[in-house]
């Protein structure tokens, strides 16, 4: 068999055994629902926009209610209804029942029990005027066609200095924010599973039979990767929910234009941050035969990741600040830190480049270094192996 | 044919292995002997490339043995160990497609073994949740299931009741007809005698003896007497000349200083019944091997 074929198989075998466990699946239903409850709560609990229902009586109604149903449907999270009667007192009527909320008649008064919102108000007077206008020229002797056409005006388009306006902003943090916390989630649950595997089959002694017959790397890198793959399985699930939630529920935000480069951006980050910190928990797993003690060995490696975290999550605030600008081009830190100064706007093309580069780097080191390691230690049961001791020897 | 030369392996201050050296040849079985920690486990290891010896060396078919080699010998280690979320079939099938089998190939292996080792009605059940009996046959399939070319076996009894034994014995005898040589340790002595060619007793990290159970026998051999008399007056059997290992009523069981001399006073003294050598078992050689 090809240096290939036992990789193959190992990965598979990760992927079908751990894919099935009830642990993994369930994991994964209960985030898919969280993160599914989170996008569409908001919509479902507060309705969503504003609703209104306007009374119109006598003159130019008709006109008036197709001006302010074109209105409504400009403005995104606006919903009005339009209620006809027959004269002023019937519209006073439909008021005071509750029915509508205010009522516009012959287009010169506005009745309302109590004034109304700003927004309402704002929208009232609006088509008021634009049919007002439009009356008036057409009384001037203007064709009435022409007169509709010139009113058509678009809204004046925003051009903002600073690049993004303060709601695309807001967008971006969010998108940032949630990037950062499924990179960590995913890197630290991938990377446990990856440990105790490694504890597991070194601690069971199947380790044996397997080196017997593959090479060390083989098995690790079979390992990595199927628990990889699995990782971005339930990246793409979690995305896909998330995206069907917010569409169902009609609150996906107008997401930046760079947003589909954030994201493949982030899934080559995972990969690197990834890579780098499973084959570091697996070369530290491999020093002790039990999963007891692997919480222990495994602190200074966490505690790596938690601080990349914790600067990332620090990063989405003050995305120019300097210790982000630093540290999303220090290895291992930049796996995280780097995709949320991309999902927070521009970063310059060099500090991209470098930061890859240099965790690139890091992923090499770590794959050499912890490979010797793993290779060392994963046959030596019984006692807990001194990490020294396993690089001096041979 | 498996040649095992000088293996020599120390552990800090403690020697395991001092020049350890043994053969085995196709179609032989071969039990492997010895008292706790005498060295058996960490022969094996080295033999499965699972531990490196300080000095000697392992060769197959006239040749040093190689990673690649060794990946077509099976493979049960002391402490047994499989993946516990796996079912049997597919962890047999698993375990024979890391060896380099065919898909098809592995099925149909892991099948057939399944069967012969009764475990067909456990064929989707996970490892973990067999018994331990049973999860023993697994470990011992996952040694068989790509048809070695060599078997080395540590303790793959223990832990087995008698009719699981006697299946496991059935399969082992079979591949041996077939010329694979099987190396086994065991601390069941009656076992060994009766399913081994030969025999290596080892003791404080050196070969103390090895042979066939009859040449092991053959050397201990003319040791002790058995006598059986009658009509002897009580007490004859210390007038016999000799030291006296064991005393049953009309029989007694002596290390003669000269046979001979034994034979004569034993014909004054009554009338001879019964009079020869006692064949030796395999734990009375070991316990002679070891002293």
């Amino acid at each position: 068999m090809n240096e290939l074929g036992p990789v193959w198989l190992t990965t598979r075998r990760e992927i079908l055994v751990r894919g099935r466990s009830r642990a993994f699946i369930i994991g994964l239903a209960v985030t898919v629902l969280l993160v599914v409850a989170a996008v569409a709560l908001p919509r479902l609990m507060g309705g969503g926009g504003d609703r209104y229902v306007v009374g119109l009586a006598g003159a130019q109604s008709d006109r008036l209610a197709a001006v302010l149903g074109a209105q409504a449907e400009a403005a995104e999270d606006t919903e009005l209804t339009v209620v006809s009667y027959p004269d002023e007192a019937a519209a006073r009527a439909g008021i005071e029942s509750g029915e509508v909320e205010a009522a516009v008649v012959d287009n010169a008064r506005l009745i309302v029990a109590e004034s109304p919102g700003a927004n309402l108000r704002t929208m009232l007077d609006t088509a008021h005027r634009i049919v007002a206008t439009e009356e008036r020229l057409r009384s001037a002797g203007l064709d009435p066609g022409a007169v509709q056409q010139a009113m058509q005006v678009e809204p004046l388009a925003q051009v903002s200095l600073s690049g993004t306006s303060e709601e695309e902003a807001g967008t971006r943090r969010m998108l940032a924010m949630a990037v950062v916390i499924l990179l960590f989630l995913l890197i630290i649950q991938a990377c446990t599973m990856v440990a105790m595997g490694v504890v597991e089959e070194k601690g069971s002694r199947i380790v044996e039979i397997l080196l017997a017959t593959i090479r060390p790397a083989q098995l690790l890198a079979g390992k990595v990767i199927g628990l990889g793959v699995l990782g971005l399985l339930q990246i793409a699930a979690i995305a896909v929910a998330a995206y069907a939630a917010a569409q169902v529920g009609g609150l996906l935000p107008e997401l930046p234009e760079d947003t589909p480069g954030v994201l493949a951006l982030s899934v080559g980050w995972f990969l690197l941050g990834y890579a780098f910190y499973a084959v570091l928990f697996a070369a530290i797993a491999s020093l002790v035969s039990r999963q007891e003690e692997l919480q222990s060995v495994l602190t200074p490696a966490t505690l790596l990741l938690m601080a990349s975290y914790f600067v990332a999550i620090y990063a989405v605030m003050e995305p120019a600040g300097t210790v982000a600008r630093v540290l999303s081009i220090v290895p291992p830190f930049s796996a995280m830190v780097m995709p949320v100064r991309a999902s927070g706007g521009e970063v310059p093309m060099w500090e991209t480049g470098l930061a890859f580069g240099l965790m690139l780097l890091a992923v090499l080191l770590v794959l050499w270094l912890g490979g010797r390691v793993y290779e060392r230690a994963v046959l030596r049961t019984g006692a807990r192996v001194r990490i020294a001791e396993v690089l001096r020897a041979g | 044919m498996l040649r095992i030369d000088e293996l020599r392996k120390r552990y800090g201050e403690k020697v395991a292995l001092d020049g350890v050296s043994l053969t085995v040849r196709p179609g032989e079985m071969f039990g492997f002997v010895g008292a706790n920690g005498a060295g058996k486990t960490t022969t094996m290891r080295i033999v499965m490339g699972v531990l490196q010896p300080d000095g000697g060396e392992v060769r197959w078919q006239d040749r040093p043995l190689d990673f690649a080699t060794r990946r077509r010998f099976g493979y049960m280690p002391e402490e047994r160990g499989l993946y516990a979320k796996m079912r049997v079939r597919e962890q047999l099938e698993y375990f024979g497609r890391l060896h380099g089998m065919s898909p098809d190939r592995a099925r149909r292996s892991a099948d057939d073994l399944i069967e012969r080792l009764g475990l067909t009605e456990r064929r989707d059940t996970e490892v973990e949740r067999l018994s331990l009996g049973n999860q023993q046959r697994v470990q011992l399939a996952v040694a068989l299931v790509h048809e070695p070319e060599m078997l080395i076996l540590d303790e793959p009894f223990s832990g087995l009741d008698p009719i699981a034994v006697d299946a496991l014995a059935e399969v082992l005898l079979e591949r041996t007809a077939a010329g694979v040589p099987v190396v086994f340790s065991s601390h069941q002595l009656e076992l060994v005698e009766r399913l081994c060619d030969s025999v290596g007793i080892i003791a404080g990290g050196r070969m103390v003896a090895t042979g066939t159970v009859a040449e092991l026998r053959a050397r201990e051999r003319h040791k002790r007497l058995r006598v059986v008399l009658s009509e002897a007056e009580p007490g004859w059997a210390d007038r016999l000349p000799g030291t006296i290992v064991a005393k049953d009523g009309d029989e007694v069981i002596l290390e003669p200083d000269d046979d001979q001399a034994v034979l004569l006073e034993a014909m004054r003294l009554g009338r001879v019944e019964q009079f020869g050598w006692v064949e030796p078992k395999l734990s009375e050689i070991f316990r002679e091997a070891v002293a």
